[in-house]
């Protein structure tokens, strides 16, 4: 090879392929194995310097001796051509290794980005989740932010709001309810009726500056809470009844029975055979109420009671038959 | 000829001196001894001002040298080069392999 074919090959940009390295060998006369043998640049400069020492000890003594009449030209051409290769071929490797690394990280970085889509599904598809058991509680959730701002709400918290969008609902929360504590409000409702709210602030998990507040419509509950009471209270009016009904019916049959003794009598004052009539009429009478007041407490019917009670209230002092 | 070992820390100043030219006269003992001298040594600087002359033997002597320096995980460092000897170098492109420098102190400071 000439002086300008080497000048050539150094000067020419060349890419880190195979078939550069094998033109590279073949223009400075080296086996490719040199190239083979190399695993990184150090390495393949040690092939080179091997190689050198080789052809160095193969040329004649005076080859390089300018006193010598001048140095063998085409000696140190091909010692040249060798330090030229060595250089030329350590770009090509450290291209090489270069586009290696590169490819790695590429890979890298599309595996990464990969694990980060598959994330973001998974994350997806547990938001999708999670919105999905928000929707089906019956329960009101609402998520406040730091400063008890409203966030957002399921439907059924939306529900509850009544007259109030959530927002509003939100700030009533914020302003009425203590942090971390749990307390009951009133809402107006259409209509004039009013709802009883449960309202329980806890600070959330993994994000303790925003807060998940569940409300809860305990209006029915209250008013369970009051009918129990008030079933309580009847149940006892009922026991007492049935106490006084069976005391009185007692003596009001001795009553009875002595009044129609006497109006079997003959007496010479006819006002004592009335009086005894209208003993008779009342204790019957009495009789009549008492049996109504035993089914009263039979049926255990409030309305019942208080009719019993009214008609009592307008019952006469006296008998019919006075 | 003679070859001097110096030893600081680390690094092993080697002068070569009393031989105008290492050639294929004297190459082999040279080199010989100088790896002896060296030894399993990283980091070398070559002082070469006493040499005149190298052909091919001689040069064969420095890329011993410094293949020997490598091998050992160091590097060889080559300086006060004379006219004839960094002609030779230049001649066959080896400057562009080796690491040269003007002279001893500039050596040992790189």
């Amino acid at each position: 090879m000439s002086d300008d074919e080497q000048n050539r090959a150094t000067n020419q940009p060349r890419g880190e392929t195979l078939p550069d390295l094998v033109e590279l060998c073949r223009i400075h006369e080296i086996g490719l194995d040199l190239i083979g043998r190399s695993h990184d640049v150090d390495e393949l400069l040690d092939r080179v310097l091997d190689e050198y020492e080789s052809r160095l000890a193969s040329l004649p003594s005076d080859a390089l001796d300018a006193r010598s009449g001048g140095p063998h030209l085409e000696s140190a051409r091909k010692l040249r051509g060798l330090v030229m290769f060595a250089t030329q071929a350590a770009a090509l490797k450290e291209k090489a290794v270069a586009a290696g690394e590169l490819k790695r990280r590429a890979a890298a970085l599309a595996d990464a980005n990969t694990r980060l889509v598959a994330a973001l599904d998974e994350a997806e598809k547990s938001r999708a989740r999670l919105d999905g058991v928000l929707a089906a509680l019956s329960s009101g959730i609402m998520i406040l932010g730091a400063d008890g701002a409203f966030l957002t709400a399921n439907a059924a918290a939306r529900g509850l709001a009544g007259t109030k969008d959530a927002s509003a609902l939100a700030r009533l929360i914020a302003h009425g309810v203590p942090r971390e504590s749990e307390a009951e409000i009133d809402l107006p409702m259409v209509g004039g009726a009013r709802r009883t709210l449960l309202v329980s602030r806890r600070a959330m998990t993994g994000d303790p500056k925003s807060e998940v507040v569940l409300v809860t419509d305990v209006t029915q509950r209250n008013r369970a809470v009051e009918e129990r009471v008030r079933l309580e209270k009847l149940a006892e009016v009922l026991k007492t009844l049935s106490v006084l009904s069976h005391k009185i019916n007692n003596p009001l049959t001795a009553l009875l029975g002595r009044a129609q003794i006497l109006q079997a009598r003959k007496f010479d004052d006819p006002s004592i055979a009335k009086a005894a009539a209208v003993i008779e009429d009342s204790s019957i009478r009495i009789a009549d109420l008492i049996r109504e007041l035993a089914q009263v407490v039979k049926d255990g019917r409030q309305d019942a009671v208080d009719e019993l009670l009214d008609m009592n209230a307008a019952m006469p002092a006296t008998g019919k038959r006075s | 000829m003679k070859l001097q070992v110096v030893r600081e820390g680390s690094l092993v100043r080697l002068s070569v001196s009393g031989c105008d030219a290492i050639d294929s006269a004297n190459a082999a003992a040279v080199k010989a001894e100088a790896l002896r001298l060296l030894g399993a040594a990283p980091d070398v600087v070559v002082d070469l001002s006493g040499v005149e002359f190298l052909d091919s033997a001689g040069v064969g002597v420095l890329v011993g040298l410094f293949k020997n320096a490598r091998l050992h995980g160091g590097r060889a460092r080559f300086c006060g080069l004379t006219p004839g000897v960094r002609t030779v170098l230049e001649l066959i492109q080896l400057d562009r392999i080796f690491e040269i420098y003007d002279d001893v102190e500039t050596a040992i400071r790189s």
